[in-house]
C-alpha cells in the first residue's frame, strides 16, 4: 500500500461521521429554510423562497417593538454576557486562587472545583431547581441565616430574577472548566518571572498586569471564546428551569428553536425554525472564525 | 515582623475566598446530599433547616419503589454513554493519529474542521438528525441516540488523541515501520498501547458528555419508555402536584456518583488535550 494514502484511509470513520452526522444536517437545515414546512408532516412542503428569512424580522409574539426571532436573539445576547461574564471572572478569581502560594490545601481545592463538570447538566438543573425553591429551598435559607433577605426570594417566578438566575445556573456547570484552563495557562508562567519583577521592587498589581494578564492572554481569550459559543447554544438548564418563561423572560434563541419546531407549529414550523438555525450557526461561526485565529497564532500549554 | 503579618492576612483572605468558591460550587451539591438523606416522612420546614435533622438511608430503596424502571433507566444511560465513547474512540483514534503523524494534503482544513464542529451543539441541527434517523428507521433505538451524540464528542476526542500523540516520540514507531510493520499493526501493535492514557480519557470524557447531552437528543428522538435514559426517568418523581424532592435527590446521587468519581481521576488527560489546542505546526 502506499503510504500517501494511509493518512486518508485513515480519516475514513471521521469524514464519514461528520458529512453524515453534521454537514449533510447542516445542508438540510439550509434547504429547509426555503421551504414551508412542518415538523408534524415530514412529507410536505413547499417553496417559498426567503419567506422565512422575512417572518424572521416580521413576526411579533407579545412584543410589540422587536420582533419574536429578534427578542429571543437580544435576550441570548445578554443571558450569554451575564453567565460568560461570571464565568471570566470568578474563573480568572478562581484560578488564581487556586495557583497562589499562600493558599494552603490546594490539592484538595482543585479536585473539589471539578467535580461540577461531571454531573449531567439536566441533573444540575434539577438540584439546582431545588436549592433555588421558594419555600423550602436551602438558598433561601441561608440568605435568611445571613440575615441578607427578610423574606424568601421567588427566584424562578420572576421575569427579571429568572432571567438573571437562569445564567447563574449555567455559570455554575461552566465554572470548572474556566478555572482548570485557566489555572493550567497560570501554571505555565515561569517562576522566575515574578522573581525578576520582586527583585525590581514590583508590587502585587503590577505584577499581575505586567506578568500574569499577558502571559495568560492567549488561554483566556481561548477559553472566553470557546465558552461564548457553548453558553450561547445551551438548552437544558433553560429548559429545566423554566421552559423559557415566565412570559418569555428566558426564552433565548435554542428555546425559541425548539418552541417553534415543535410546540408552537401552527405560528412556525420547521421551515422558520431552521432560518432561526441559520442564525444562530452564523453566530456561532463568526466566533469560530475569531477562537480559530486565536488557535492560529499559539497556545502553548 | 510587618512582613509575616501580612501574609498570615493574605492566607487568612485567600482560604476565606477559596472556602466562599467552594461554597458557590458545592451549594446544590450539598442541598441534594442533606434531601437524599432526609426522611421523606418528616414534614418540610420553612426556611429549611441548614443541617440535617436526622439521617437515613430509606430514599435510596424507595426511589426503585416509586420508580421501579430506575435501573432499567440507569442501564439506558450507561448504554448511551458507552456507545458514544465507543463510537468517539473508533473514529478519533485512527484519525487523530492521522494529524498527529501524517503530512498530508487537507491536513490543516481538516484540523480547522475539527475545530470548527466543537461549536456545535444539538439543538442546531435536532430536526435534520430525527428526520435523517426516520430515514434509516433508526428513530427509537439505542443507535440513534448514540450515533446522533457522538458527532458532538467526537472533535474533542480526536483533539485529545492527537494532542496526546504529539507529545510521544516518534522513535519506537518508526522502528517498527522498518522492520516491515504495516502502518496499522503499528497503530495496533505501538500506538494504542502507548497512548493508552489518552484512550482512557476519551472514555471517560464522551462517556459523562454522552450522559450528559443526551437530554434533548432523547427528548426527540427516543419515544418508548423503555429506551429512556436517566435523565428523562427523573422525570417520573415530578408529579402534577407535587414532587418526590427525597427519592429524586437519592436517585441524583446514585446516578452520579460513579461518572464524577471517574471523571476525577482522568481530568488531567482532559484538561491537557484541551489546552494544548495549538494548530501551529
Amino acid at each position: 500500500m502506499k503510504r500517501k494514502a494511509v493518512p486518508y484511509i485513515l480519516l475514513i470513520p471521521l469524514i464519514v461521521a461528520f458529512a453524515l452526522f453534521l454537514v449533510y444536517p447542516l445542508y438540510k437545515v439550509v434547504e429547509t429554510s426555503f421551504y414551508k414546512a412542518s415538523f408534524l408532516n415530514p412529507f410536505y412542503r413547499q417553496f417559498v423562497g426567503l419567506e422565512n428569512y422575512k417572518w424572521l424580522f416580521t413576526f411579533k409574539l407579545f412584543d410589540p417593538k422587536l420582533s419574536y426571532f429578534l427578542s429571543a436573539f437580544k435576550r441570548s445576547l445578554l443571558w450569554v454576557a451575564g453567565s460568560v461574564g461570571i464565568k471570566v471572572a470568578l474563573g480568572l478569581l478562581g484560578a488564581l486562587l487556586l495557583n497562589s502560594k499562600y493558599l494552603i490545601g490546594k490539592k484538595v481545592y482543585r479536585t473539589l472545583v471539578i467535580v461540577p463538570w461531571a454531573i449531567p447538566w439536566a441533573m444540575a438543573a434539577m438540584m439546582w431547581a431545588w436549592t433555588l425553591n421558594s419555600e423550602f429551598g436551602i438558598l433561601n435559607s441561608i440568605l435568611m441565616h445571613l440575615h441578607l433577605i427578610k423574606a424568601p426570594v421567588t427566584f424562578l417566578a420572576r421575569p427579571s430574577s429568572a432571567f438573571i438566575t437562569t445564567f447563574v445556573v449555567d455559570a455554575w456547570v461552566g465554572l470548572p472548566f474556566m478555572i482548570i484552563m485557566i489555572l493550567s495557562g497560570l501554571q505555565s508562567i515561569p517562576e522566575n518571572l515574578y522573581e525578576a519583577a520582586t527583585i525590581d521592587g514590583a508590587g502585587d498589581l503590577t505584577k499581575f498586569f505586567k506578568i500574569t494578564l499577558p502571559m495568560i492572554k492567549p488561554v483566556l481569550l481561548t477559553v472566553t471564546l470557546l465558552s461564548t459559543v457553548w453558553t450561547f447554544n445551551s438548552f437544558d438548564i433553560i429548559w429545566i428551569l423554566t421552559r423559557g418563561g415566565p412570559i418569555r423572560a428566558t426564552e433565548t434563541l435554542p428555546i425559541a428553536i425548539y418552541n417553534i419546531s415543535f410546540l408552537m407549529v401552527r405560528f412556525g414550523g420547521i421551515g422558520k425554525a431552521s432560518a432561526m438555525t441559520i442564525a444562530q450557526v452564523i453566530f456561532v461561526s463568526v466566533i469560530a472564525i475569531f477562537y480559530i485565529r486565536t488557535l492560529e497564532k499559539g497556545v502553548e500549554a | 515582623m510587618k512582613r509575616s503579618t501580612r501574609e498570615l492576612t493574605k492566607k487568612i483572605i485567600y482560604q476565606i475566598l477559596a472556602l466562599l468558591l467552594i461554597a458557590f460550587l458545592f451549594l446544590p451539591i450539598y442541598q441534594m446530599l442533606v434531601t437524599a438523606l432526609r426522611p421523606a416522612d418528616l414534614p418540610w420546614k420553612s426556611p429549611a433547616p441548614l443541617f440535617p435533622e436526622k439521617i437515613t438511608l430509606q430514599n435510596f430503596k424507595s426511589a426503585f419503589d416509586l420508580v421501579p424502571r430506575l435501573p432499567r433507566y440507569l442501564l439506558n444511560s450507561f448504554i448511551y454513554g458507552a456507545g458514544v465513547s465507543i463510537v468517539s474512540l473508533l473514529v478519533a483514534i485512527p484519525a487523530g493519529y492521522a494529524i498527529a503523524r501524517f503530512h498530508f494534503r487537507g491536513r490543516k482544513p481538516i484540523m480547522i474542521f475539527v475545530i470548527y464542529a466543537n461549536m456545535f451543539a444539538p439543538i442546531m441541527l435536532l430536526v435534520p438528525i430525527y428526520v435523517i434517523m426516520k430515514k434509516f428507521g433508526l428513530v427509537n433505538t439505542y443507535l440513534s441516540v448514540i450515533l446522533a451524540g457522538s458527532i458532538f464528542t467526537i472533535p474533542l476526542s480526536t483533539w485529545l488523541v492527537t494532542s496526546y500523540m504529539q507529545t510521544i516520540p516518534k522513535a519506537i514507531e518508526e522502528a517498527a515501520l522498518i522492520d516491515g510493520c504495516s502502518e496499522f499493526s503499528v497503530i495496533h501493535r505501538i500506538i494504542i498501547p502507548m497512548i493508552s492514557p489518552a484512550i482512557v480519557a476519551v472514555l471517560i470524557y464522551a462517556f459523562i458528555t454522552g450522559w450528559s447531552q443526551q437530554f434533548i437528543l432523547a427528548l426527540t428522538l427516543i419515544k418508548s419508555d423503555e429506551l429512556m435514559p436517566i435523565t428523562q426517568g427523573l422525570y417520573q418523581f415530578f408529579s402534577r402536584s407535587s414532587v418526590r424532592w427525597n427519592e429524586l435527590m437519592a436517585a441524583i446521587l446514585m446516578s452520579t456518583l460513579i461518572p464524577v468519581a471517574l471523571f476525577l481521576v482522568v481530568q488531567k488527560y482532559i484538561v491537557r488535550g484541551l489546552v494544548s489546542g495549538s494548530i501551529k505546526e
